[in-house]
């Protein structure tokens, strides 16, 4: 395992970029337990201040230090995000799976199932929940709903997926060679699917943490908790943009755009790397 | 054939449609907002003197008009009853408008804004994967990949607000708010269209920006599993032209996914987008629902929500049916 | 060749659809004046019909097109007639009021407007279920009838010396419709009155049907409109009410001159006067919003839920404020203070803080038997210090600081706050944070609207952070259902309106004050009817049944109205902290002379009915 990290780091830009941001984001969600202020007061530092030594990002309108709300920031958008994306990816994996290759009347229910989830109107819910937990919505809550309700595209996506691998000359070739399924998902399906469900972890992170900024950008998550999505709402709100409090504003947008693009590299590398195809391809240039 | 596969997948359509259209009527009613109360305190934001000896039966009055007397199941009734014959009900917010009225003033403002928005993106992202894939080692390739991927992930609403700052507001060229022109004829007049797309410009070029990243990260993960495709190879061992083998070989059989993931895409073009409309003040379909949804207007937040249940619903059914014509790899099992 | 002339035809396409002078179907904008639709995009533009109560009155409608009997003026203090003649005439026991109408006014078709428009604006309400003033009438009105054209009189169920508050607009009351127009109407509801027909000085021309936007001319015939007859001739040719966006696009909007006047944050604000030389705010420097509004701000206590249920939790929290800093952080110190309940405004000045002043003063609130006196009645010069330590411009005579700021607040005492929870059995823990009585931990919860902009979330958000300074975990919960949870009780703390609204206009304080009558009492879940607090009083009660007995403009009403608001001030079912401050913006740039701080002549927001009544005063500059 971590011979091939370090194998990866090594030889792979993109991923030694990926997870040289993941590694420090993960840092920083730690350290930002021990920030000085409480942050979700106002006024425990001087407004707007432009960085210094002091506060290495400056302070906001409403007084809080931008460094330390980014540090906490960064924190609950990932958790958000991995508990999201967790959930979502769990479920559909496993939907998607069983319901591709057990089929039948099986199949028929769990696809009623997922379609429905898919027409469901995700957002009166989310009000609705908003609503009624109020104050106990924490990232972990949110989370965890967000997360039931983003796995159903996905899952008829692997279930596709797998249909479509079911016919593949080559499955037929390790049925007749006498292989068992279970070899065969593993050793001839899963450099098919494992590319597919790094691609749906990009694009749900995307979708969950832009979810999460826009309910923020409607007032509609909880305002106090810094996140990526409540931290733009704040600058906006004092019009940082028009203030030219560029440290204030670019601040969440700048790590929202590493995290992902971090994120993404990191699942090309990977999916590159399990691909046994491309690994051939790796070594002979080597 | 037919029965092992087409009926049971028109049931199973027909059986979520029927448990989307009961969720659309359950959910507005466990919403904490309720439409008697949110029209009295729209009534009281609107300034009317509400005499508190009047309220008690003020909120009677406005009880009965919308309806909500009888218990929830017979309401559920009548409901479904109203619904096959495509009456959509009042409005609560608009009361008595129907329902359908409103939707008819907002829905061509949200499918022209989505279906351009969505046609665009889809031929840019699908393009552009093609080529990434096509040629791994050039830069440009490369420069476009970093490029979109890094886009991709900034807010949406910063996207749009950098776009609306940029050339509604340094530069105005294009207007800050609205659908269309003062002064201008609603019609197939050029006035009206040219104002049509002076106005929906940002708001799709803004969509566009974002919408891009999702196609092109699908199209490359599909062509680039088909580039390594036996076929694919042997076509570059025997060496034909390069172009044709993109054209021919590799964006030809990519397609496939891009074309069903664009039907389905066009099932969600009912529920509008609240995001561009707020930023651009475009009219559509989004703020409608979303305006719906904080007054508690059940009628037309099931009203907008049918519209998306079945067209979303449909469009997957398309999809399944279609999709073993486009494959032929895809057996119906 | 072929791919040529598909590029030519692209330049040539993008040339037409950036070009701007094409579609200049746009009025001059040198004749145009352009104010902000403030709440918002209007849904279902093409009905204006607002007497059902579902149509939206905020789109230059009540503003430009239909009239009232009687407006109010909450800067000057008075009650105007518009379509009346004079006052209403209450017979002595209150069961019949007389109104004499203006004579020579004339509907936008041309059609006279006589006390038949009148009766059949009663009688219509009366006879249609969802008519906005459909239950009221039908709850007062015996019979109304005319006598001659140009009086109406109304005979009364029960007697009711306020009953012409029907009447009296203060952005929102039942205005005159036309009967010719009504009358040929088989549904009244669901009648759209497309195009509105009215007695006010301009006419409909074109409105968006995507709700942003809708454009008014001035009648031919203006002077035959009471607007006319009172003021004069109203200045600009066009009025464009238009809804751009959030504060940062209507600041943008004014930057470019797209928007004239405009309801902003203080921040947009700031925004627009750094980069709009010919912007202005309400006043011309600090505060720049305008302070004195007919509405108190700042929060109500849910005073039926434990433990907001015990008066001394209440003050003590009321105490645990600092004022000043409270100011500073919601809006930047732009505050007028409004301790009693009754909101700071210029009329109200005179006639009740003045004469609250000394009571204020020596109001004194015993603890373990000691006594403090705990009114800061220097707070407004201490805001005026702090805003000339800030580098602002800011008056030096004693009566203009009381006009900017009020006539003070509470001190901010932390320590007496935490004598009485000390002595209602509350404590601090390990952690310094407060326990409730039975040792678990205090957790308050202040819900509010999720418009940034409002006080209700400004005022939440202050004042939950410095509870939570104070040792409380508290937190200010933006919500979109602020009203169902007020309405069955459902919250503990609600950023808002501490009391009604009262008109602003003469001296009655009936209307914002009726509310805490017991007769309006709900117990929790039950729906509301009187004030979100719930709080109630006995004493309260006697007072406004004597109001009721009393002429509306009877002086003694004033007396009756302090008593009331020193029972509240005792019971503090809320935390009452200022007027609503408005931060409107101003761009001279196309016209001049609104009114202002400096200049206050009328109410100045584009969003009242008053808006036609200013428009006379505006004055073209003369730029194109």
């Amino acid at each position: 395992m971590f011979a091939v990290i370090r194998d990866l780091y090594r030889n792979d830009k993109r991923f030694a970029f990926g997870f040289t941001v993941l590694a420090f984001f993960v840092i920083i969600a730690f350290v930002s337990r021990f920030a000085p202020y409480d942050m979700r007061a106002w006024n425990t530092v001087p407004r707007d201040l432009r960085p210094s030594l002091q506060h290495p990002l400056g302070t906001n309108s409403i007084g809080q230090d931008i460094m330390w709300k980014a540090m906490a920031a960064i924190k609950n958008s990932l958790l958000l995000g991995v508990i999201a994306a967790a959930i979502s990816r769990v479920i559909a994996i496993v939907v998607g799976l069983l319901s591709g290759y057990k089929g039948g009347l099986f199949d028929r229910v769990v696809m009623v199932l997922t379609d429905s989830f898919i027409i469901i109107p995700l957002f009166p819910i989310l009000i609705l929940i908003a609503t009624i937990l109020r104050s106990s919505l924490n990232m972990v809550v949110l989370g965890i709903v967000i997360g039931l309700f983003g796995w159903a595209w996905d899952a008829r996506l692997f279930r596709s997926q797998i249909l479509s691998l079911k016919e593949r000359e080559f499955t037929r070739t390790a049925v007749f060679s006498g292989l068992k399924t279970f070899k065969i998902v593993t050793t001839e399906h899963l450099p098919y699917i494992v590319p597919l469900v790094m691609a749906t972890t990009i694009n749900n992170v995307i979708w969950v943490i832009g979810m999460e900024v826009t309910l923020s950008m409607l007032g509609l998550s909880n305002l106090n908790t810094p996140t990526i999505g409540t931290m733009i709402y704040w600058a906006l709100q004092y019009q940082a943009i028009f203030l030219e409090r560029w440290n204030w504003i670019l601040t969440p947008v700048i790590i929202c755009v590493v995290l992902i693009l971090a994120l993404y590299m990191l699942s090309t590398s990977i999916s590159e790397y399990l691909d046994p195809r491309t690994r051939l391809q790796m070594i002979r240039k080597r | 054939m037919l029965k092992k596969y087409y009926i049971p997948r028109l049931i199973q359509y027909f059986t979520v449609v029927f448990i989307g259209l009961t969720l659309v009527f359950v959910i507005p009613r466990l919403l904490p907002s309720n439409p008697v109360e949110s029209q009295l305190s729209r009534m009281m934001a609107q300034g009317q003197y509400l005499d508190p000896a009047a309220i008690e039966q003020i909120r009677e009055t406005l009880q009965q008009l919308y309806g909500l007397e009888g218990g929830m199941f017979q309401q559920y009734i009548s409901y479904f009853k109203r619904l096959f014959t495509g009456d959509l009900g009042p409005s609560f917010t608009q009361f008595p408008t129907p329902v359908m009225t409103l939707i008819k003033q907002s829905l061509p403002w949200t499918v022209g804004l989505l279906l351009v928005s969505l046609t665009i993106s889809w031929l840019i992202g699908t393009i552009l994967g093609g080529i990434r894939v096509s040629f791994p080692h050039s830069r440009l390739a490369r420069l476009i990949e970093l490029v979109i991927m890094g886009v991709r992930p900034i807010p949406y609403y910063i996207v749009a607000l950098v776009l609306l700052i940029l050339f509604a507001f340094l530069v105005p060229v294009f207007p800050m708010a609205g659908g269309y022109s003062m002064g201008v004829k609603i019609g197939f007049n050029a006035r009206f269209i040219l104002s049509l797309l002076r106005h929906a410009f940002l708001p799709v070029l803004s969509m566009v920006i974002i919408e891009i990243g999702g196609w092109f990260l699908q199209m490359r993960n599909v062509a680039s599993n088909i580039i390594e495709e036996d076929y694919v190879v042997y076509a570059e061992a025997s060496g034909l032209p390069k172009a044709k083998i993109v054209f021919m070989y590799i964006m030809r059989n990519a397609i496939i996914p891009q074309i069903t993931g664009f039907a389905l895409n066009l099932g969600f073009i009912f529920g509008g987008a609240l995001i561009t409309e707020i930023v651009f003040a475009y009219p559509g379909m989004g703020y409608l629902l979303y305006s719906a949804i904080l007054a508690g207007d059940y009628n037309l937040i099931m009203g907008i929500n049918v519209f998306s249940i079945i067209g979303v619903s449909t469009a997957m059914l398309v999809v399944d049916l279609v999709y073993p014509l486009l494959d032929p790899r895809v057996r119906y099992s | 060749m072929r791919s040529k002339s598909v590029l030519l035809l692209l330049v040539v396409g993008f040339c037409l659809v950036f070009s701007s002078v094409l579609l200049a179907a746009e009025p001059p904008r040198h004749e145009t004046l352009i104010a902000d639709i403030l709440t918002g995009k209007v849904g279902n533009p093409g009905n204006f019909n607002f007497w059902a109560t579902w149509v939206g009155n905020d789109k230059g409608l009540q503003q430009l097109v239909i009239d009232p009997l009687w407006m109010a003026d909450y800067v000057t203090g008075e009650m105007i007639n518009v379509l009346a003649k004079e006052n209403p005439i209450y017979s002595e026991d209150f069961t019949t009021m007389t109104v004499k109408l203006r004579e020579g006014i004339y509907w936008n078709d041309g059609v006279p407007f006589t006390a038949d428009d009148v009766v059949y604006t009663v009688e219509l309400s009366m006879a249609t279920p969802g008519f906005g003033y459909h239950t009221q009438f039908n709850q007062y009105v015996e019979k109304v009838y005319k006598t001659d054209d140009y009086t109406v009189i109304f005979e009364l169920k029960q007697p009711n010396s306020r009953f012409h508050y029907q009447f009296l607009d203060r952005w929102g009351a039942c205005r005159i419709l036309p009967k010719h127009v009504f009358e040929q109407v088989e549904d009244p509801l669901s009648f759209q009155f497309n195009p509105p027909v009215g007695t006010g000085p301009y006419k409909l021309v074109d409105y968006d049907l995507g709700g942003y936007w809708f454009l008014y001319e001035l009648r031919e015939d203006w002077e035959r409109t009471a607007t006319g007859m009172l003021y004069g001739k109203p200045a600009p040719k066009y009025v464009k009410f238009m809804y751009v966006g959030d504060a940062s696009k209507k600041a943008m909007a004014m930057i470019n001159h797209e928007l004239d006047m405009a309801d902003l944050t203080p921040e947009s604000l700031e925004v627009v006067l750094s980069r709009n030389e010919y912007a202005s705010g309400y006043y011309k420097d600090f505060p720049w919003a305008e302070l004195l509004h007919p509405c108190v701000t700042g929060a109500a206590f849910n005073t039926l839920v434990y433990p907001f249920d015990n008066p001394e939790v209440r003050w003590a929290l009321n105490l645990a404020l600092d004022a000043k800093n409270l100011a500073l952080t919601a809006y930047n110190g732009a505050v007028a203070f409004a301790p009693a309940y009754i909101p700071a405004l210029l009329p109200y000045y005179e006639l009740y803080y003045e004469r609250m002043l000394p009571y204020l003063e020596e109001y004194t609130l015993e603890i373990d038997g000691e006594e403090y006196k705990i009114f800061n009645s220097n707070l407004p010069f201490e805001m005026a210090e702090e805003a000339r330590r800030r580098g602002y411009d800011v008056p030096e005579t004693e009566e203009e600081i009381r006009i900017m700021f009020g006539y003070g607040w509470w001190k901010h005492s932390p320590e007496l706050a935490e004598k009485l929870l000390l002595k209602n059995g509350f404590t601090r823990g390990r952690d310094g944070k407060w326990l409730l009585p039975d040792g678990t931990p205090w957790k308050i919860e202040i819900v509010c609207l999720t418009a940034a902009t409002n006080p209700s979330f400004k005022w939440a958000f202050a004042i939950a952070n410095q509870w939570s300074a104070f040792g409380i975990d508290c937190e200010a919960i933006p919500t979109e259902v602020v009203e169902s949870l007020t309405e069955t009780g459902d919250y503990q703390v609600v950023g808002g309106q501490p009391a009604a609204e009262p008109f602003g206009a003469g001296i009655d304080l009936y209307r914002g004050l009726n509310v805490f009558h017991s007769q309006y009492w709900k117990p929790i879940g039950e729906k509301l009817v009187g004030h979100q607090s719930r709080w109630v009083n006995e004493e309260i009660d006697y007072f406004i049944d004597q109001m009721e007995q009393t002429d509306y403009s009877d002086p003694k009403n004033i007396e009756l109205a302090i008593e009331v608001a020193k029972r509240l001030i005792d019971g503090q079912p809320g935390v009452s902290l200022a007027s609503f401050p408005g931060f409107m913006g101003l761009d001279n740039y196309y016209w001049t002379n609104y009114p202002t701080g400096d200049n206050p002549y009328a109410v100045p927001w584009y969003h009242w009915p008053n808006f036609k009544f200013v428009l006379p005063f505006l004055q073209p500059t003369g730029r194109h």
